[in-house]
């Protein structure tokens, strides 16, 4: 946590006046905290490609986890203007161009996202490739990347079964493999907001079993 | 989707007051509407009803009662849960799509604890959402406001009028009235009664009605008091009779008749005397009701005759079912039927071979002396003779039960597959002989013995000497009830089969094979019903043998609560008129009649309540447990 305040003081002249400013104001919870005591936004996106240099986001959905428990008011789905085609990817995510037009901006979803994170501990299943493409949004829009703190569900699973020593195979880490195990239900569809939840749940099962009654701090969570 | 519904998508949805579910979460939509009472909800109620969920997660052994902060309607997504009362109950398991309330729980039934027993995702309708959505929602409200029980008692009580009750009463009434002077004399009268073969006859005077005379009155008012033949007959009739108008119903005259105990009814057109309507004639009235098919039974001269009046029976139960008859009423019908088939063969065969030598008994078993017989039976009887018999009588029994086992079996009572008939040596003899059997299976009760036991210890005289029967009967619950390993042997026997429920209340049904994906009804549904409620009514030595009469006196002797024997009833009645509701349809289909039903094609509250009544079965199977084989696994 502290070396993303560090990180932040770097930009900060840069995004005065920004979302990004005014996400960033909103203090941070403690690491020491209960995990139940945190807020987590909960965020899948879906893009063009895999490679942050090829694609581009098509849409973002979010849920929010407080008190250990995910309330379905929370639930946002935003659908971005897409700058090139969609292409082949549209197959995968049931996203056509005719729908994408009507989308909103980059810009306008990624403040929307700025307000729902402020004070928040953002949370994906594979961090990394969600991130890269918020970031370079977020990079073109504000000069800067958005540094906030992230769990990875995908990393807190491989620990997991890292220290039971259980081998893993391929497959072993995808979402619903990883629900599976905590006898979570498939979603029949896909789409970013329903895999926001279900990696929502995921999160919740995780933690809930991690702490069996006793305290789970949110450091040991990042 | 209309224009008010499709907002910017940048505007907050969930504001309140605006309907705005994402059409993204349609998934937890439809997985609540297909859940009960969730799929009673118009759409758009669905829609706001999901957005004021909150996903939860727990862990087995995580527990709800009445301490439990957040009450609220908890639907199991995944997973499975277990309610247990304060004695440590089981009231219910529940899986996917299945909900409970705690507050409503404790509120009702006492002190009440879920605890999850598989790691579960549930949804929590918060308290304030759940009830304004029993306020705004009549049958939303209604699937909360009873226990599962009672909502099975509905079920298995609710009986629609059958249409034939509605007709109009002019279409069952007689026309050829018998019509006389006050003056005629008593004796007059008589003999146009007697010459007209009619039971009534109206006094009139010109048009008006003064009176009506029956049998009855002849009997009571004339003949009873020794009156002069030559008395008027409006010194003996009933003045100003009660009347109908042909366009009532023959439902509201039969409650008419019924209620003041009249047997003749004059029937009024536009005021004016029309005809008459006795209870035989409501009775006979309509051409499939079962008394009428039962009557005619007893008419017939051959075995050929009889099997071709018996050849419609199964249209008929369709008739029957779809008019609204329950099971209860169907399988006593049918076993009158099997009843009356039986003695008219048995009087056909004593026309031949002339009186029986001693006394004996024709004597039904299994389901027929239960009086729970179904289409598709087959016979199971036997034949118990005086104890004065002598060798050389013997031969009239033999012929008597060949005769009267290959009519049945002609007839559509196929031959038992286990040889318990009469026609069997071994189910043709003395009382004396029969009672040393019965009391050899009780203190040697080997595997053999119980199966023989579960069909033979449900017996009723059919034919001839009663006393017989009940001679037999007497010897066998006293064996019974002093006997606790034969007991314990039984209660194996009824323990073997487990309702057909996976811990998770999901339904069992057979993997492959002919009925792959179906669950028998009769093995699993029935047949543990009746053979607990068997083993109670021996071990407390009462003579009923119909399963329900046999709750009933349980219940009235407190061998059993009155809670758990209505409920086990309940649940017989349930599975009964499924399985007979199921044939009705393999019938109209022109399927082979059978007992086995895939539990998919039941409709939603169906199924519930399918459930509802494997779990009191399962629940009756673990009291047995208890009493019977206590110590013994």
């Amino acid at each position: 946590m502290w070396k993303l305040r560090l990180r932040r003081r770097l930009y900060t002249r840069r995004v005065s006046g920004t979302a990004l400013q005014r996400c960033w104001q909103v203090p941070l919870p403690y690491t020491s905290r209960d995990w139940r005591q945190v807020s987590f936004l909960v965020v899948d996106a879906e893009m063009s490609s895999l490679d942050v240099n090829e694609g581009e986001l098509l849409s973002v959905g979010w849920v929010v986890i407080e008190n250990g428990a995910i309330a379905l008011d929370s639930a946002r789905h935003y659908l971005i203007k897409a700058e090139n085609s969609v292409g082949q990817s549209a197959v995968i995510h049931n996203l056509r161009d005719c729908e994408l037009s009507e989308a909103n901006t980059r810009a306008e979803v990624l403040t929307r996202f700025l307000e729902a994170a402020a004070g928040k501990v953002l949370v994906f299943h594979n961090a990394s490739l969600d991130m890269a493409f918020l970031n370079s949004v977020s990079r073109r829009e504000f000069d800067a990347p958005i540094l906030m703190p992230c769990v990875d569900t995908l990393v807190r699973e491989h620990k997991l079964l890292n220290r039971r020593e259980v081998p893993i195979k391929s497959g072993d880490l995808r979402l619903q493999a990883c629900r599976g195990r905590y006898n979570l239900p498939p979603y029949p569809a896909h789409n970013a907001l329903l895999d926001a939840l279900a990696t929502a749940e995921l999160l919740v099962a995780h933690a809930k079993h991690r702490s069996a009654g006793q305290k789970l701090s949110l450091g040991e969570l990042l | 989707m209309s224009n008010a519904d499709s907002q910017d998508p940048l505007s907050s949805p969930g504001a309140v007051g605006q309907p705005a579910l994402s059409p993204e979460l349609a998934p937890v939509a439809e997985f609540l509407q297909q859940t009960l009472p969730f799929n009673e909800l118009p759409l758009s109620e669905l829609y706001r009803t999901v957005d004021r969920i909150v996903v939860q997660y727990y862990c087995r052994g995580e527990v709800f009662n009445k301490s439990t902060a957040e009450k609220g309607l908890r639907i199991v997504r995944s997973g499975a849960i277990e309610i247990r009362d304060s004695d440590n109950k089981l009231l219910d398991r529940l899986g996917e799509g299945e909900s409970f309330h705690i507050g409503g729980l404790n509120a009702e039934r006492g002190e009440v604890q879920a605890t999850v027993i598989e790691d579960a995702l549930c949804y929590l309708l918060p308290d304030l959402a759940y009830s304004q959505l029993r306020e705004s929602n009549r049958t939303f409200d209604r699937y909360f406001s009873g226990q599962r029980s009672r909502r099975l008692r509905r079920a298995a009580r609710y009986q629609p009028e059958p249409n034939t009750m509605m007709q109009e009463v002019r279409t069952v009434m007689s026309t050829g009235l018998v019509t006389v002077a006050p003056t005629d004399s008593v004796q007059q009268v008589a003999i146009v009664m007697a010459e007209r073969r009619v039971s009534s006859a109206f006094i009139v005077d010109g048009e008006t009605l003064l009176g009506i005379v029956t049998d009855r009155d002849l009997r009571t008012r004339f003949v009873a008091r020794a009156l002069p033949g030559a008395t008027a007959i409006s010194e003996i009739m009933t003045p100003d009779p009660e009347t109908i108008d042909a366009a009532d119903t023959v439902f509201g005259t039969t409650l008419m008749m019924t209620q003041r105990g009249y047997h003749h009814l004059p029937v009024m057109v536009d005021g004016e005397l029309a005809g008459i309507v006795t209870a035989s004639d409501l009775i006979l009235a309509k051409q499939d009701d079962p008394v009428y098919l039962v009557q005619h039974i007893s008419r017939q001269k051959d075995v050929q005759s009889i099997r071709e009046l018996v050849s419609g029976m199964s249209n008929l139960m369709v008739q029957w079912v779809n008019s609204g008859m329950r099971a209860q009423q169907v399988s006593q019908i049918l076993t009158a039927i099997s009843d009356a088939i039986t003695v008219r063969l048995i009087q056909l065969a004593e026309e031949k071979l002339g009186p029986a030598p001693v006394p004996w008994c024709w004597t039904g078993f299994g389901s027929q002396a239960r009086g729970e017989q179904l289409l598709g039976a087959d016979q199971d009887n036997g034949i118990i003779i005086a104890d004065e018999a002598r060798e050389e009588h013997l031969p009239w029994y033999k012929e008597l039960a060949e005769f009267v086992c290959h009519g049945l079996n002609e007839c559509g009572y196929i031959f038992c597959p286990g040889g318990i008939m009469a026609q069997t040596d071994e189910w043709r003899q003395p009382l004396a002989t029969w009672q040393k059997t019965v009391r050899r299976w009780a203190t040697a009760p080997t595997p053999d013995a119980v199966m023989r036991v579960s069909i033979f210890f449900d017996l009723r005289s059919i034919y001839g000497s009663s006393q017989l029967c009940s001679e037999l009967q007497k010897t066998m619950l006293e064996q019974a009830s002093r006997n606790s390993i034969f007991l314990a042997a039984l209660a194996a026997n009824a323990l073997d089969v487990k309702p057909p429920l996976g811990i998770f209340r999901r339904f069992v049904v057979d993997r492959d094979g002919e009925h792959r994906d179906s669950l028998d009804l009769k093995k699993r549904g029935v047949l543990p019903v009746t053979e607990i409620v068997r083993l109670h009514a021996l071990a407390h030595q009462l003579p009923q043998v119909n399963t329900n009469d046999r709750l009933k006196a349980l219940a009235a002797g407190k061998h059993m609560t009155i809670v758990d024997s209505r409920n086990l009833a309940d649940a017989l009645h349930f599975i009964q008129h499924q399985r007979i509701k199921h044939q009705c349809e393999q019938i109209l289909r022109g399927k082979k009649v059978t007992n086995f039903l895939n539990p998919r094609d039941l409709p939603k509250m169906a199924k519930e309540q399918l459930r509802d009544a494997f779990t009191i079965i399962d629940e009756a199977q673990s009291a047995v447990r208890q009493t019977y084989r206590a110590g013994m696994g």
